[in-house]
């Protein structure tokens, strides 16, 4: 059978060389999660200002002299990757309104799940200063000590982890 | 050389619009490797997809090795291109929470807002949690600073570490990527899924 | 036949990737300073003469002690302590690449004056922190042994001289006394205007992370 996916080592290379041209123009690597952060220091800036800036983490982003936080390097590299997911998407016919989940679980437990797994994802990757493609991948790149123990910290608790929840994939 | 937006060959008004293209290629890269499902990334902690394997490590060695070919033509200069820093313990313990919210989530921040841009809603779920998480630790920092803040060892590099020449454990994290590559592509047969993988 | 179509991909990609990185292990490390100027521009640096700083205008400098120029003694310690000139910092010209000292030399504050006792170390230091891309950095034309000769015991010119010979005079006279026994005295010399020191846009410190 032949995946509609492109091949993974093929992805792999475009992914790696995608990496070095953001290393060769702008001396730095992929990242996610600090985008998702400064939406939030944003949003929480604009709710509630004076608790913003009463918070000992984003008061270090928030200022008369930091500009807005959403005018930043990966909010816009994060604005492409919704760009660039919808456009391969679109090209491969892959754009619906879905919940994917397997046959064994309900929409709703997904999604539940879901929710679950992004605020101990958003938690860690604070705690850790990066997710996959900042900490991990990025961090590999530059051959840094915290990509390697990263990526084997994020990889290996999620084998150990995998058992418990194998029914919600399995 | 480069990097060019540091050394300001080009200008800074460029480097959003390059952050931009940039996310272009990263969110097209994904979505095209099939990292907008959920049920294929987590299929390498069951042995069925090792997708996530191969593109991650893949990725990882063209980046390390074109970061050293190109210093070796003075085509980049190292010095300039950020280093992650390494905190210990945060990066473990950080690793560790992350690593749960993977398989429960089955997402992680880039290929869940990729997943939410096909119109994934779990995806789109994710998303969300990653913002409540994010505040639930802004909210909670001062009890976590000092772990936060724990082995900080700077900008510091395995290479280092290890003794050895950075080309010599570019060469280590091959070979090792080669061999779990290979051992991917054995789990996939051994624990295949026909039925999940017809599917996603 | 099946086999094979599977395994491709994955060997089409190790292969060359293992090739490369043999080939990059076996390569010694990059650690060369890259070198910002190029033989070409430093051939032209040095016919323009626009390194040389001449003795009648470092003097005309400290006597109005222009904040902005930094001496730099490129003698040997002992030769140092011995005699050197006031405010002059001394960086021994086997020191120079020292990290320590790459503030002083790499920086865009102030007026670098290098000098020694004549001008061969320092041309020898100029020209490489020249191509390492270093500006403000100059050379007192003539070392010191020029400086004691022309500043601190000028000769009287001839009756015959023209009238600037003496205005030269006059005012190398002047400011060796103001250096030497400390009243100043305002020249009227006419000294060449005084390099700008080059502004350059701040080295950036790598950024990035979550």
């Amino acid at each position: 059978m032949k995946s509609h996916y492109m091949n993974p080592y093929l992805a792999g290379l475009f992914l790696g060389l995608v990496l070095l041209f953001a290393f060769f123009f702008s001396g730095r690597g992929l990242g996610a999660s600090g985008a998702l952060k400064r939406v939030v220091i944003e949003t929480v800036g604009t709710i509630a200002p004076e608790h913003a800036s009463n918070s000992v983490y984003f008061s270090k982003y928030i200022g008369p002299d930091k500009g807005n936080p959403l005018n930043h390097w990966l909010v816009y590299e994060m604005l492409g990757v919704v760009v660039g997911g919808f456009l391969s998407g679109a090209l491969a016919g892959r754009l619906k309104w879905k919940v994917e989940h397997s046959p064994g679980i309900t929409s709703k437990k997904r999604l539940i799940m879901a929710l679950i797994g992004g605020i101990l994802f958003g938690y860690g990757s604070q705690l850790g200063r990066g997710c996959t493609s900042g900490a991990a991948l990025t961090g590999m790149a530059v051959l840094s000590v915290s990509g390697f123990v990263t990526m084997a910290s994020i990889f290996g608790t999620a084998f150990l982890f995998a058992y418990v929840v194998r029914k919600n994939w399995i | 050389m480069g990097p060019l937006v540091p050394q300001e060959i080009i200008g800074e008004g460029w480097n959003f619009f390059i952050a931009f293209i940039v996310g272009i290629g990263f969110g097209f890269a994904l979505e095209q490797a099939g990292f907008s499902s959920s049920r294929k990334l987590v299929g390498i902690f069951y042995g069925y997809d090792t997708v996530v394997l191969k593109v991650f490590f893949s990725a990882a060695l063209v980046g390390m090795l074109g970061l050293l070919m190109f210093s070796l033509f003075d085509w980049i200069d190292l010095n300039l291109v950020w280093v992650n820093p390494t905190f210990l313990w945060s990066a473990i313990v950080g690793g560790v929470i992350m690593g749960v919210g993977f398989v429960v989530g089955g997402f992680c921040p880039g290929t869940s807002v990729c997943a939410a841009a096909i119109g994934k809603l779990d995806g789109l779920m994710f998303v969300g949690g990653i913002f409540i998480g994010i505040f639930i630790f802004a909210e909670s920092f001062p009890l976590v600073k000092s772990l936060y803040m724990a082995g900080n060892f700077g900008h510091l590099k395995l290479s280092t570490v290890l003794g050895i020449s950075q080309g010599f454990l570019v060469f280590l994290v091959i070979c090792a990527a080669l061999i779990m590559f290979w051992i991917g592509e054995a789990a996939e047969k051994r624990f295949a899924r026909e039925d999940i993988t017809r599917e996603v | 036949m099946k086999e094979l179509l599977q395994l491709k991909p994955r060997l089409l990609f190790s292969i060359p990737i293992f090739i490369t990185g043999l080939v990059l292990a076996l390569v010694p490390e990059n650690t060369t300073q890259p070198y910002k100027l190029s033989a070409q521009d430093m051939l032209l640096e040095i016919q323009s003469g626009s390194e040389m700083v001449t003795p009648d205008d470092l003097a005309d400098w400290i006597v109005n002690k222009d904040p902005s120029i930094q001496l730099i003694d490129l003698r040997t310690p002992e030769e140092y302590e011995q005699y050197h000139l006031d405010n002059a910092i001394n960086i021994p010209l086997h020191d120079l690449l020292s990290p320590e000292w790459v503030d002083y030399l790499d920086q865009d504050v102030k007026m670098n004056i290098f000098y020694s006792n004549g001008i061969t170390r320092a041309h020898e230091a100029w020209m490489i922190v020249r191509q390492l891309g270093y500006d403000n950095n100059y050379i007192l034309q003539g070392g010191l042994n020029y400086w004691v000769e022309t500043i601190l015991n000028p000769t009287a010119p001839k009756n015959s001289s023209p009238d600037d010979e003496f205005a030269r005079y006059d005012f190398r006279k002047g400011a060796g006394q103001a250096l030497g026994a400390g009243s100043i005295q305002k020249s009227n010399n006419t000294s060449t205007p005084k390099p700008k020191i080059k502004r350059r846009p701040r080295k950036k410190a790598p950024e990035g992370g979550c």
